[in-house]
């Protein structure tokens, strides 16, 4: 089926080319002279045929030298210049003057519903990606391109499976509902684009889904525009709360018809394990022992040998032995053109990825046509469109670790079936074979996706235009699980992973689909004057529609008759549910701007919202914002090494408003009757009725400062937001028959810092180095969380032994997220604890340890948990450099996030198996630094180890890794601050001289090493994973992970 | 063909589109009116709430049945020094909000029957209601119940005191004769929808007084216990297992059963205590009790193996190998095809036989007694020769006057095997069952005697929940 659609469409662009009027080539050799505006020659411009790929930069002199055709325009840039084009028609010859940038008034900046304004008009930031910066590392996930290019934006790789999802934050959480989205809206050219990650489907959300944005294709991509404060993105409303992303799309130009291929191809591998420790082998008190499951408190591989010849030379390491090597490729063909009437741009990719993870894969296919067509000059109608087929087999990464931990190392866990296809257990009561489950137990996605807007442009007068774009972004979503049964041979071992309920391992096929459709249709009016030669204004009406529907249908079926026939017909049990859910949003705003001089800027914006998740009379509701821009160097005398300066000022409110039907009461179908029996019962949200529009007030000033010719480059920002009366489903008593409740509830604030800064330390004929560094720090407050309820939400929490449990809570008076586990109690005095000091949720780690008589710490009572780590990073930077020697380029790229802590369960059963390295130490004696009940310091000589030590002639039970060590969250909640190589990326344009023919215009090769090396205290899998899935709020948990990639990538770049 | 269209034409046409299209959706307010949840039913029928709060109380008896069977040590964890075998504190959240969802439909159900004069709808809500509440109370004491079910506008329900909720309990429970005994219900019970009786009246006012028989004896350390009135209860309540509260539709097996089979699978649980094989198979009593071969199977060295609390598996196999007991599929309780038993004929022989022992009516007592045990004999379908012999055994037939309240729980500990009134009765007996011992590796210095508030209500309730007591701290009607 979605072969055939693809051709369709693929014959449709074809068809399209075809009709275009072809190119004239008429190849002649441009000369020239590039000079500053005091006719000094600029050294180092880079001169480029525009969309043909041919390029060269000036000498010393400013002169140049490039071979191009008649019909082509000439591309004339260097950093602090602003770039020129221009079209050579029949001259030979072309001299050229280059402004610095800062003194251009054209610079020109991307903002909400695609609107451009100069850049120094605006009272708010506007950070802009390019498309070079965006792939220049090769990510096939918008998101992930993103990483480390932009300031006040933290993106979170939720780990290394082929396509999976990535967390996107700006300026940190907004709300204090673990349930809703804190990710940006998506704007792809002036349409609403869905980023949700779906976890519809049993064990979906763990098992690295998707997040949406992953059906575009960054190389279609030519800018992307970062909106993150309220006054940037207020005519978005309450849809741009979290901040908002326009992603600009490549269109054509007038000309030949040009054809780019780009085809890439990488290996990828783990780029860091948890370490095991390799000495001692199967077995419990160290006494070898085959039959029992320990994993690894028998003796020295050694000694075990002595005792079992078949035992082998080395443990395995099962972990290295689990991943593989993965690989991808990339091929994308696009070709764009035009006419002056009609331009066009249309691409074809296609993605695959084979996972490390035995048995994952994602496979892309993506379609792109964009047209525009020039009906009059005063009349241009477009079309953008893009389809794409995503989706692959998911491998369950939580499952696949948690069995590996379970793993005896003298076992070789890659042996995992027999000859007839069922389970290989080395001896009866081996853990379950995780490479087995994941061969057996599959989880598929397949998305078809279109994506496309029509907008109309007219303007009747220089003052006075009209656009109106009609926007839809659809998918369905289909998603099977598929589990072998059991077949009943002799011998054969039951997998419990692969049944429902009722059926142990006898297998399940279960089907999950889901139909997403929004429109979005926006109509706006601009209307401008220059009343004064000093004193202009424009203003924008307009009215924004958004209307969603979906409707998921689920069919569990369990219990095969034939063990390997995954039909629904097949199985012997039926689960069905159905859902829809509707929302529809208008927006009706006006933006006014007004100009003074040119160097004072002043912008106001009032938006009413009308919902259907709020009943009346609260679903209606008004916010304002205000902004000024104030550019400083046009203004009064600055000092000569400053070319330019701007301060900008904004103030804006945004009201929000509730999640779909979290107003609504009622009782839903009771799931736990079978087929036949209907029931129903309470929902467990408690709806409310009178839900009002929440609130967000932000202030946000910002200074931009270019020096020395624009070579130096600083962009900074402070803010501040205040959300009011929070719309939260909250955790309630379960006593009252519910488990949530919506409630008006709650104030929190973020405040932060951004800045930028940009260089280019080094710029002539040959070389050029151009760096960028961004930093931003967010300090998330949650003011109070108040009502008749506790004080703190319960976000998510991990298993670990011995309650060890970590659970990510929002507490009032700390950042959002804060991860709670249990500890060694610490030493007080009477009179403190008599005080109650001791009490403190806090963990006073200043304080010497709390020693028992037996000279062991002693683990607090598991309910009397404190506070060990906030889960968002305190500031977070990336460095990106750019040097051009010739015609070789190097892109390098360093990031990283600081001040954040994880919880690492992977650790946790790692030590509670005696297979973590450190381990090692487990039958040395130590005295344990801290003091006994009395106050003395603590001198007992203890054992590690388990059972009977002759030294101090003792029982020591499990041992201390058993029955201390894994029961203290302390030793898991790890600072998980990381510094990255997030890549390194050369590239060499192929010299023309070697294509012999013109068939061939340009050609580059590169190799790109992505996440080379990563710096960290974190002791698991690479900290950046994360077990939750990236819709997810929950942030704390990094324990077992699909492993981040290490990834080599050969590209080659090919023009005709 | 779109440039032959004149700009202004197109314009035109435009322009008119996109105002009608802003009109519309301007005037027309039901455009936004969509904010009402459509999977949400806001009227269910009483029979469908039916339905779902008689299969949610005959899963919570064994959800409670299984969160105390390591307590009353039919079960014991094949891991050594599992949580639940020595008496940690475990988070018993689930179990604990399952009783109160159960409750919360109850609640539901018997306001839109009472207004609606749907009295057996009303009794049969109130009695499970009754129920529930009884399991909470017995497990944590105190508990919300007079603001719970969001009876009152609140998110964080008060505690009501132990003695408030064993009045209360009292209370729903003869509101619930009452109900069940009207003559005038507006609406039948659909045999259906009701999992638990069958639409039955009649066996649930039998229930409703055996509830009641259990509710008055629960107090027999108080001295406010009185004896005749649990006989009195009694006498209207179960006549033959026939009447028995029980409950056995299932998506997929008996939970039981589940347990049981997971263990074949290598998903290790349900392996019997050394306490409760030993107590069956001639090892404590010096008598083999035939239902020990219908409760478990024989292990594959032919014998009858428990596993000790807290010691996990003895070895020197593998965990894997069948050389101890488990819950069997074969037990007339726990195969796949079994209801769950929330109240027999048999127990409540035993309640009969205890009460009237205190009582000072010994003939009634022993008559009662030995009912008792030839009630779970059938119950386990164990061959009436097999029964006869052993209930001929001179330490079983003490005779009338041998009899004391030692033989009456011993029994009784078998007849309410996996049901959580063996706690209540533990308790009560002071665990004074023969060669009962304290789990191996226990982080108490005596037997468990109530559950540790739960995790949710610790977090979502902070401002109502009491004290944490010390797991071997008694319940209000624990001790005198």
């Amino acid at each position: 089926m979605r072969g055939i659609e693809l051709k369709k469409l693929g014959g449709l662009m074809m068809a399209l080319l075809w009709l275009l009027p072809a190119g004239y080539a008429q190849e002649r050799t441009i000369n020239g002279r590039v000079t500053d505006q005091q006719g000094q020659p600029l050294e180092g411009v880079t001169v480029t045929v525009q969309n043909e790929g041919g390029q060269t930069v000036s000498d010393d002199n400013g002169s140049y030298r490039i071979t191009a055709s008649k019909g082509n325009v000439l591309v004339f840039s260097l950093i602090g210049m602003a770039s020129q084009e221009i079209a050579i028609g029949d001259r030979t010859t072309i001299d050229i003057t280059l402004i610095a940038a800062s003194e251009t008034l054209d610079e020109v900046a991307v903002t909400a519903f695609g609107i451009k304004r100069e850049e120094r008009s605006l009272g708010y930031t506007a950070q802009a990606v390019t498309a070079e910066q965006l792939t220049v590392n090769q990510q096939p996930n918008v998101v992930n391109a993103l990483q480390g290019k932009a300031a006040g934006i933290q993106i979170r790789n939720t780990g290394g499976a082929p396509g999976q999802g990535a967390k996107i934050q700006i300026r940190g959480i907004n709300s204090l509902d673990p349930d809703r989205d804190n990710s940006p809206l998506f704007v792809i050219d002036g349409v609403i684009m869905d980023n949700s990650t779906s976890t519809q489907g049993e064990s979906a959300s763990i098992r690295g889904m998707s997040n949406r944005a992953v059906d575009i294709n960054p190389n279609d991509i030519e800018s992307m525009n970062i909106l993150r404060g309220g006054a940037a993105t207020a005519l978005y409303g309450l849809r741009g709360s979290n901040g908002v992303v326009v992603i600009t799309t490549k269109q054509g130009n007038a000309g030949d018809i040009r054809i780019n291929y780009q085809g890439a191809v990488g290996i990828d591998e783990v780029n860091k394990f948890p370490k095991l420790q390799d000495v001692y082998t199967q077995g419990w008190n160290n006494i070898y022992d085959t039959n029992e499951f320990w994993p690894a408190f028998g003796p020295t591989v050694e000694e075990a040998r002595a005792i079992d010849p078949t035992h082998p030379a080395r443990l395995y390491n099962y972990l290295e032995d689990a991943y593989e090597t993965g690989y991808q490729f990339k091929n994308t063909l696009s070709a764009s053109g035009g006419s002056d009437r009609i331009t066009f741009y249309s691409s074809l990719s296609q993605f695959k990825q084979q996972g490390i993870m035995p048995f994952t894969d994602f496979k892309n296919i993506q379609a792109r046509l964009n047209t525009k067509v020039n009906v009059s000059d005063k009349f241009t109608i477009s079309t953008n469109m893009n389809v794409a087929n995503s989706g692959g087999d998911r491998g369950n990464a939580g499952r696949y670790n948690e069995q590996l931990a379970y793993w005896v190392p003298r076992w070789d866990v890659t042996h995992y079936q027999k000859e007839d296809g069922t389970m290989y257990m080395g001896f009866p009561g081996l853990s379950t074979n995780p490479i087995y489950v994941a061969k057996t137990n599959r989880f598929f996605d397949d998305v078809l996706r279109f994506i496309g807007n029509a907008s109309l442009n007219y303007n009747p007068y220089e003052w006075l235009g009209f656009t109106y774009t009609f926007g839809v972004d659809t998918y369905r979503d289909n998603r099977q699980g598929t589990a072998l049964g059991f077949r009943g041979l002799e011998d054969e071992i039951i997998v419990e992973d692969n049944g429902g309920e009722g059926a142990t391992g006898r297998g399940f096929y279960n089907v999950y689909d889901t139909k997403y459709r929004t429109f979005n249709s926006t109509f706006l009016v601009n209307l401008s004057h220059q009343f004064t030669t000093d004193f202009g204004g424009s203003l924008r009406l307009g009215n924004e529609l958004y209307d969603r529907s979906i409707y998921r249908s689920a069919t569990e079926g369990w219990d095969l008759s034939v063990w390997n026939w995954f039909n629904l017909g097949n199985a012997n049990q039926l689960d069905v549910a159905t859902s829809r859910e509707e929302y529809r949003l208008m927006g009706t705003f006006a933006d006014l701007t007004l100009n003074f001089k040119d160097y004072l800027y002043l912008n106001a914006t009032l938006r009413n919202d009308i919902t259907s998740s709020l009943l009346k009379p609260n679903n209606s509701f008004y916010y304002p914002s205000a902004s000024i821009s104030y550019v400083m160097s046009d203004h009064l005398q600055l000092p000569a090494a400053i070319s330019h300066a701007r301060l900008r000022l904004s103030y804006a409110q945004i009201g929000k408003d509730a999640l779909p039907y979290a107003t609504s009461l009622g009782y839903t179908s009771y799931s736990a009757l079978p087929t036949g029996i209907t029931g129903f019962t309470r929902g467990a949200l408690l709806g409310n009725p009178d839900l009002r529009p929440e609130f967000t007030n932000t202030f946000e000033a910002g200074l931009v400062l270019n020096m020395f010719d624009s070579r130096l480059r600083f962009d900074g920002n402070y803010y501040r937001s205040d959300s009011r009366d929070q719309i939260l489903s909250a955790p309630i008593s379960t006593t009252t028959g519910f488990s949530t409740a919506s409630i008006n509830v709650g104030d929190m604030r973020n405040a932060g810092i951004e800045i930028t800064l940009g260089g280019t330390p080094v710029r002539n004929a040959n070389f050029t180095w151009d760096t960028e560094f961004n930093f931003s720090a967010n300090r998330n407050k949650v003011l109070s969380i108040s009502g008749d309820r506790t004080d703190q939400i319960p976000v998510a929490s991990e298993f670990g032994y011995l309650s060890s449990t970590v659970e990510m809570r929002v507490i009032p008076g700390k950042s959002y997220g804060t991860l709670y586990g249990r500890t060694y109690r610490r030493y007080y005095t009477a009179e403190e604890i008599a005080a109650g000091v001791d009490k403190s949720l806090e963990l006073d780690e200043g304080r010497p340890l709390l020693i028992g008589d037996n000279g062991f710490p002693i683990l607090a009572p598991a309910a009397d948990v404190k506070q060990l780590g906030s889960v968002f990073p305190k500031w977070i930077g990336g460095w990106y450099n750019n040097f051009r020697y010739k015609d070789l380029t190097v892109s390098m790229l360093i990031d990283g996030q600081f001040g954040q802590s994880y919880y690492n369960q992977m650790d946790n059963f790692l030590a509670a198996f005696g297979m973590a390295e450190y381990t090692l130490n487990r039958n040395d004696h130590i005295v344990f630094e801290g003091v006994l009940a009395d106050g003395s310091p603590n001198t007992q000589q203890v054992w590690l180890g388990q059972g009977y030590d002759e030294v101090t002639d003792r029982n020591y039970g499990n041992g201390y890794y058993r029955d201390y060590y894994r029961g203290n969250s302390e030793f898991f909640v790890q600072k998980a601050s990381w510094v990255k190589l997030r890549s390194v990326s050369v590239n060499y344009k192929l010299p023309s001289s070697w294509f012999g023919t013109r068939f061939i215009k340009n050609a580059s090769v590169g190799l790109t090493g992505n996440n080379l090396l990563v710096i960290t205290d974190y002791n698991g899998y690479d900290p950046e994973n994360s077990t939750t899935n990236s819709s997810s709020n929950a942030e704390g948990f990094a324990g077992m992970t699909y492993p981040a990639l290490r990834s080599y990538l050969f590209t080659l770049n090919v023009g005709f | 063909m779109i440039m032959n269209i004149t700009a202004k034409k197109l314009t035109k046409s435009i322009a008119a589109g996109l105002l009608s299209s802003v009109l519309v959706f301007q005037g027309c307010g039901d455009y936004f009116d969509v904010g009402n949840n459509p999977n949400l039913v806001t009227e269910p029928s009483l029979n469908s709430l039916m339905a779902s709060v008689t299969h949610r109380a005959g899963m919570n008896a064994y959800r409670y049945g299984n969160a105390v069977a390591n307590y009353v040590q039919y079960i014991a964890s094949p891991s050594q020094g599992s949580s639940s075998d020595i008496y940690e504190i475990t988070n018993l959240s689930t179990t604990w909000s399952q009783a109160y969802y159960g409750m919360s439909d109850a609640h539901d159900m018997i306001v839109g029957a009472e207004e609606s004069g749907a009295d057996l709808h009303a009794g049969i809500g109130k009695l499970l209601t009754a129920y529930q509440l009884s399991l909470v109370a017995d497990s944590w004491g105190t508990a919300p119940y007079t603001e719970a079910f969001n009876k009152v506008e609140t998110f964080s329900p008060v505690y009501d005191s132990p003695e408030q909720l064993y009045a209360s309990i009292g209370q729903l429970i003869d509101e619930a004769i009452a109900a069940l005994n009207s003559t005038d219900a507006t609406m039948p019970l659909d045999p259906a929808l009701d999992v638990i009786h069958g639409g039955d009246v009649g066996a649930w006012i039998k229930t409703a007084y055996g509830l009641k028989a259990r509710h008055l004896n629960k107090i027999s350390k108080k001295s406010s216990y009185d004896p005749q009135a649990v006989l009195t209860a009694l006498d209207n309540a179960y006549m033959s297992a026939n009447d028995d509260m029980t409950m056995g539709v299932f998506s997929g097996n008996n939970p039981w059963a589940q347990i049981a089979l997971d263990n074949l699978g290598a998903l290790l649980g349900g392996w019997l205590s050394t306490n409760l094989v030993n107590h069956l198979n001639g090892e404590t009593y010096g008598v083999i009790d035939p239902r020990v071969g219908k409760i478990t199977d024989l292990t594959v060295n032919n014998d009858y193996v428990g596993t000790p609390n807290g010691g996990g598996n003895q070895g020197p196999l593998a965990n894997t190998v069948h050389d101890q007991c488990y819950i069997s599929t074969n037990c007339p309780l726990t195969s796949e095809v079994s209801p769950i038993y929330i109240m027999t004929y048999a127990e409540l022989k035993f309640v009969e036989a205890e009460a009237a022992l205190r009582a000072g009516l010994r003939s009634r007592a022993y008559v009662a007694y030995l009912a008792g045990i030839q009630a779970t004999m059938n119950l386990l379908e164990v061959a009436s020769g097999d029964a006869q012999n052993y209930i001929e055994e001179p330490s079983v037939s003490v005779g009338e006057l041998g009899l004391t309240l030692n033989h009456i729980f011993k029994e009784k500990y078998v007849a309410t095997y996996l049901n959580f009134e063996a706690w209540n009765d533990a308790r009560r007996h002071d665990y004074g069952y023969q060669g009962f011992q304290m789990p191996e590796g226990a982080v108490l210095p005596t037997f468990i005697r109530r559950i540790a508030i739960p995790a949710t209500e610790i977090v979502n309730n902070s401002a109502n929940i009491p004290e944490q007591e010390s797991l071997d701290t008694p319940l209000w009607w624990d001790m005198p």
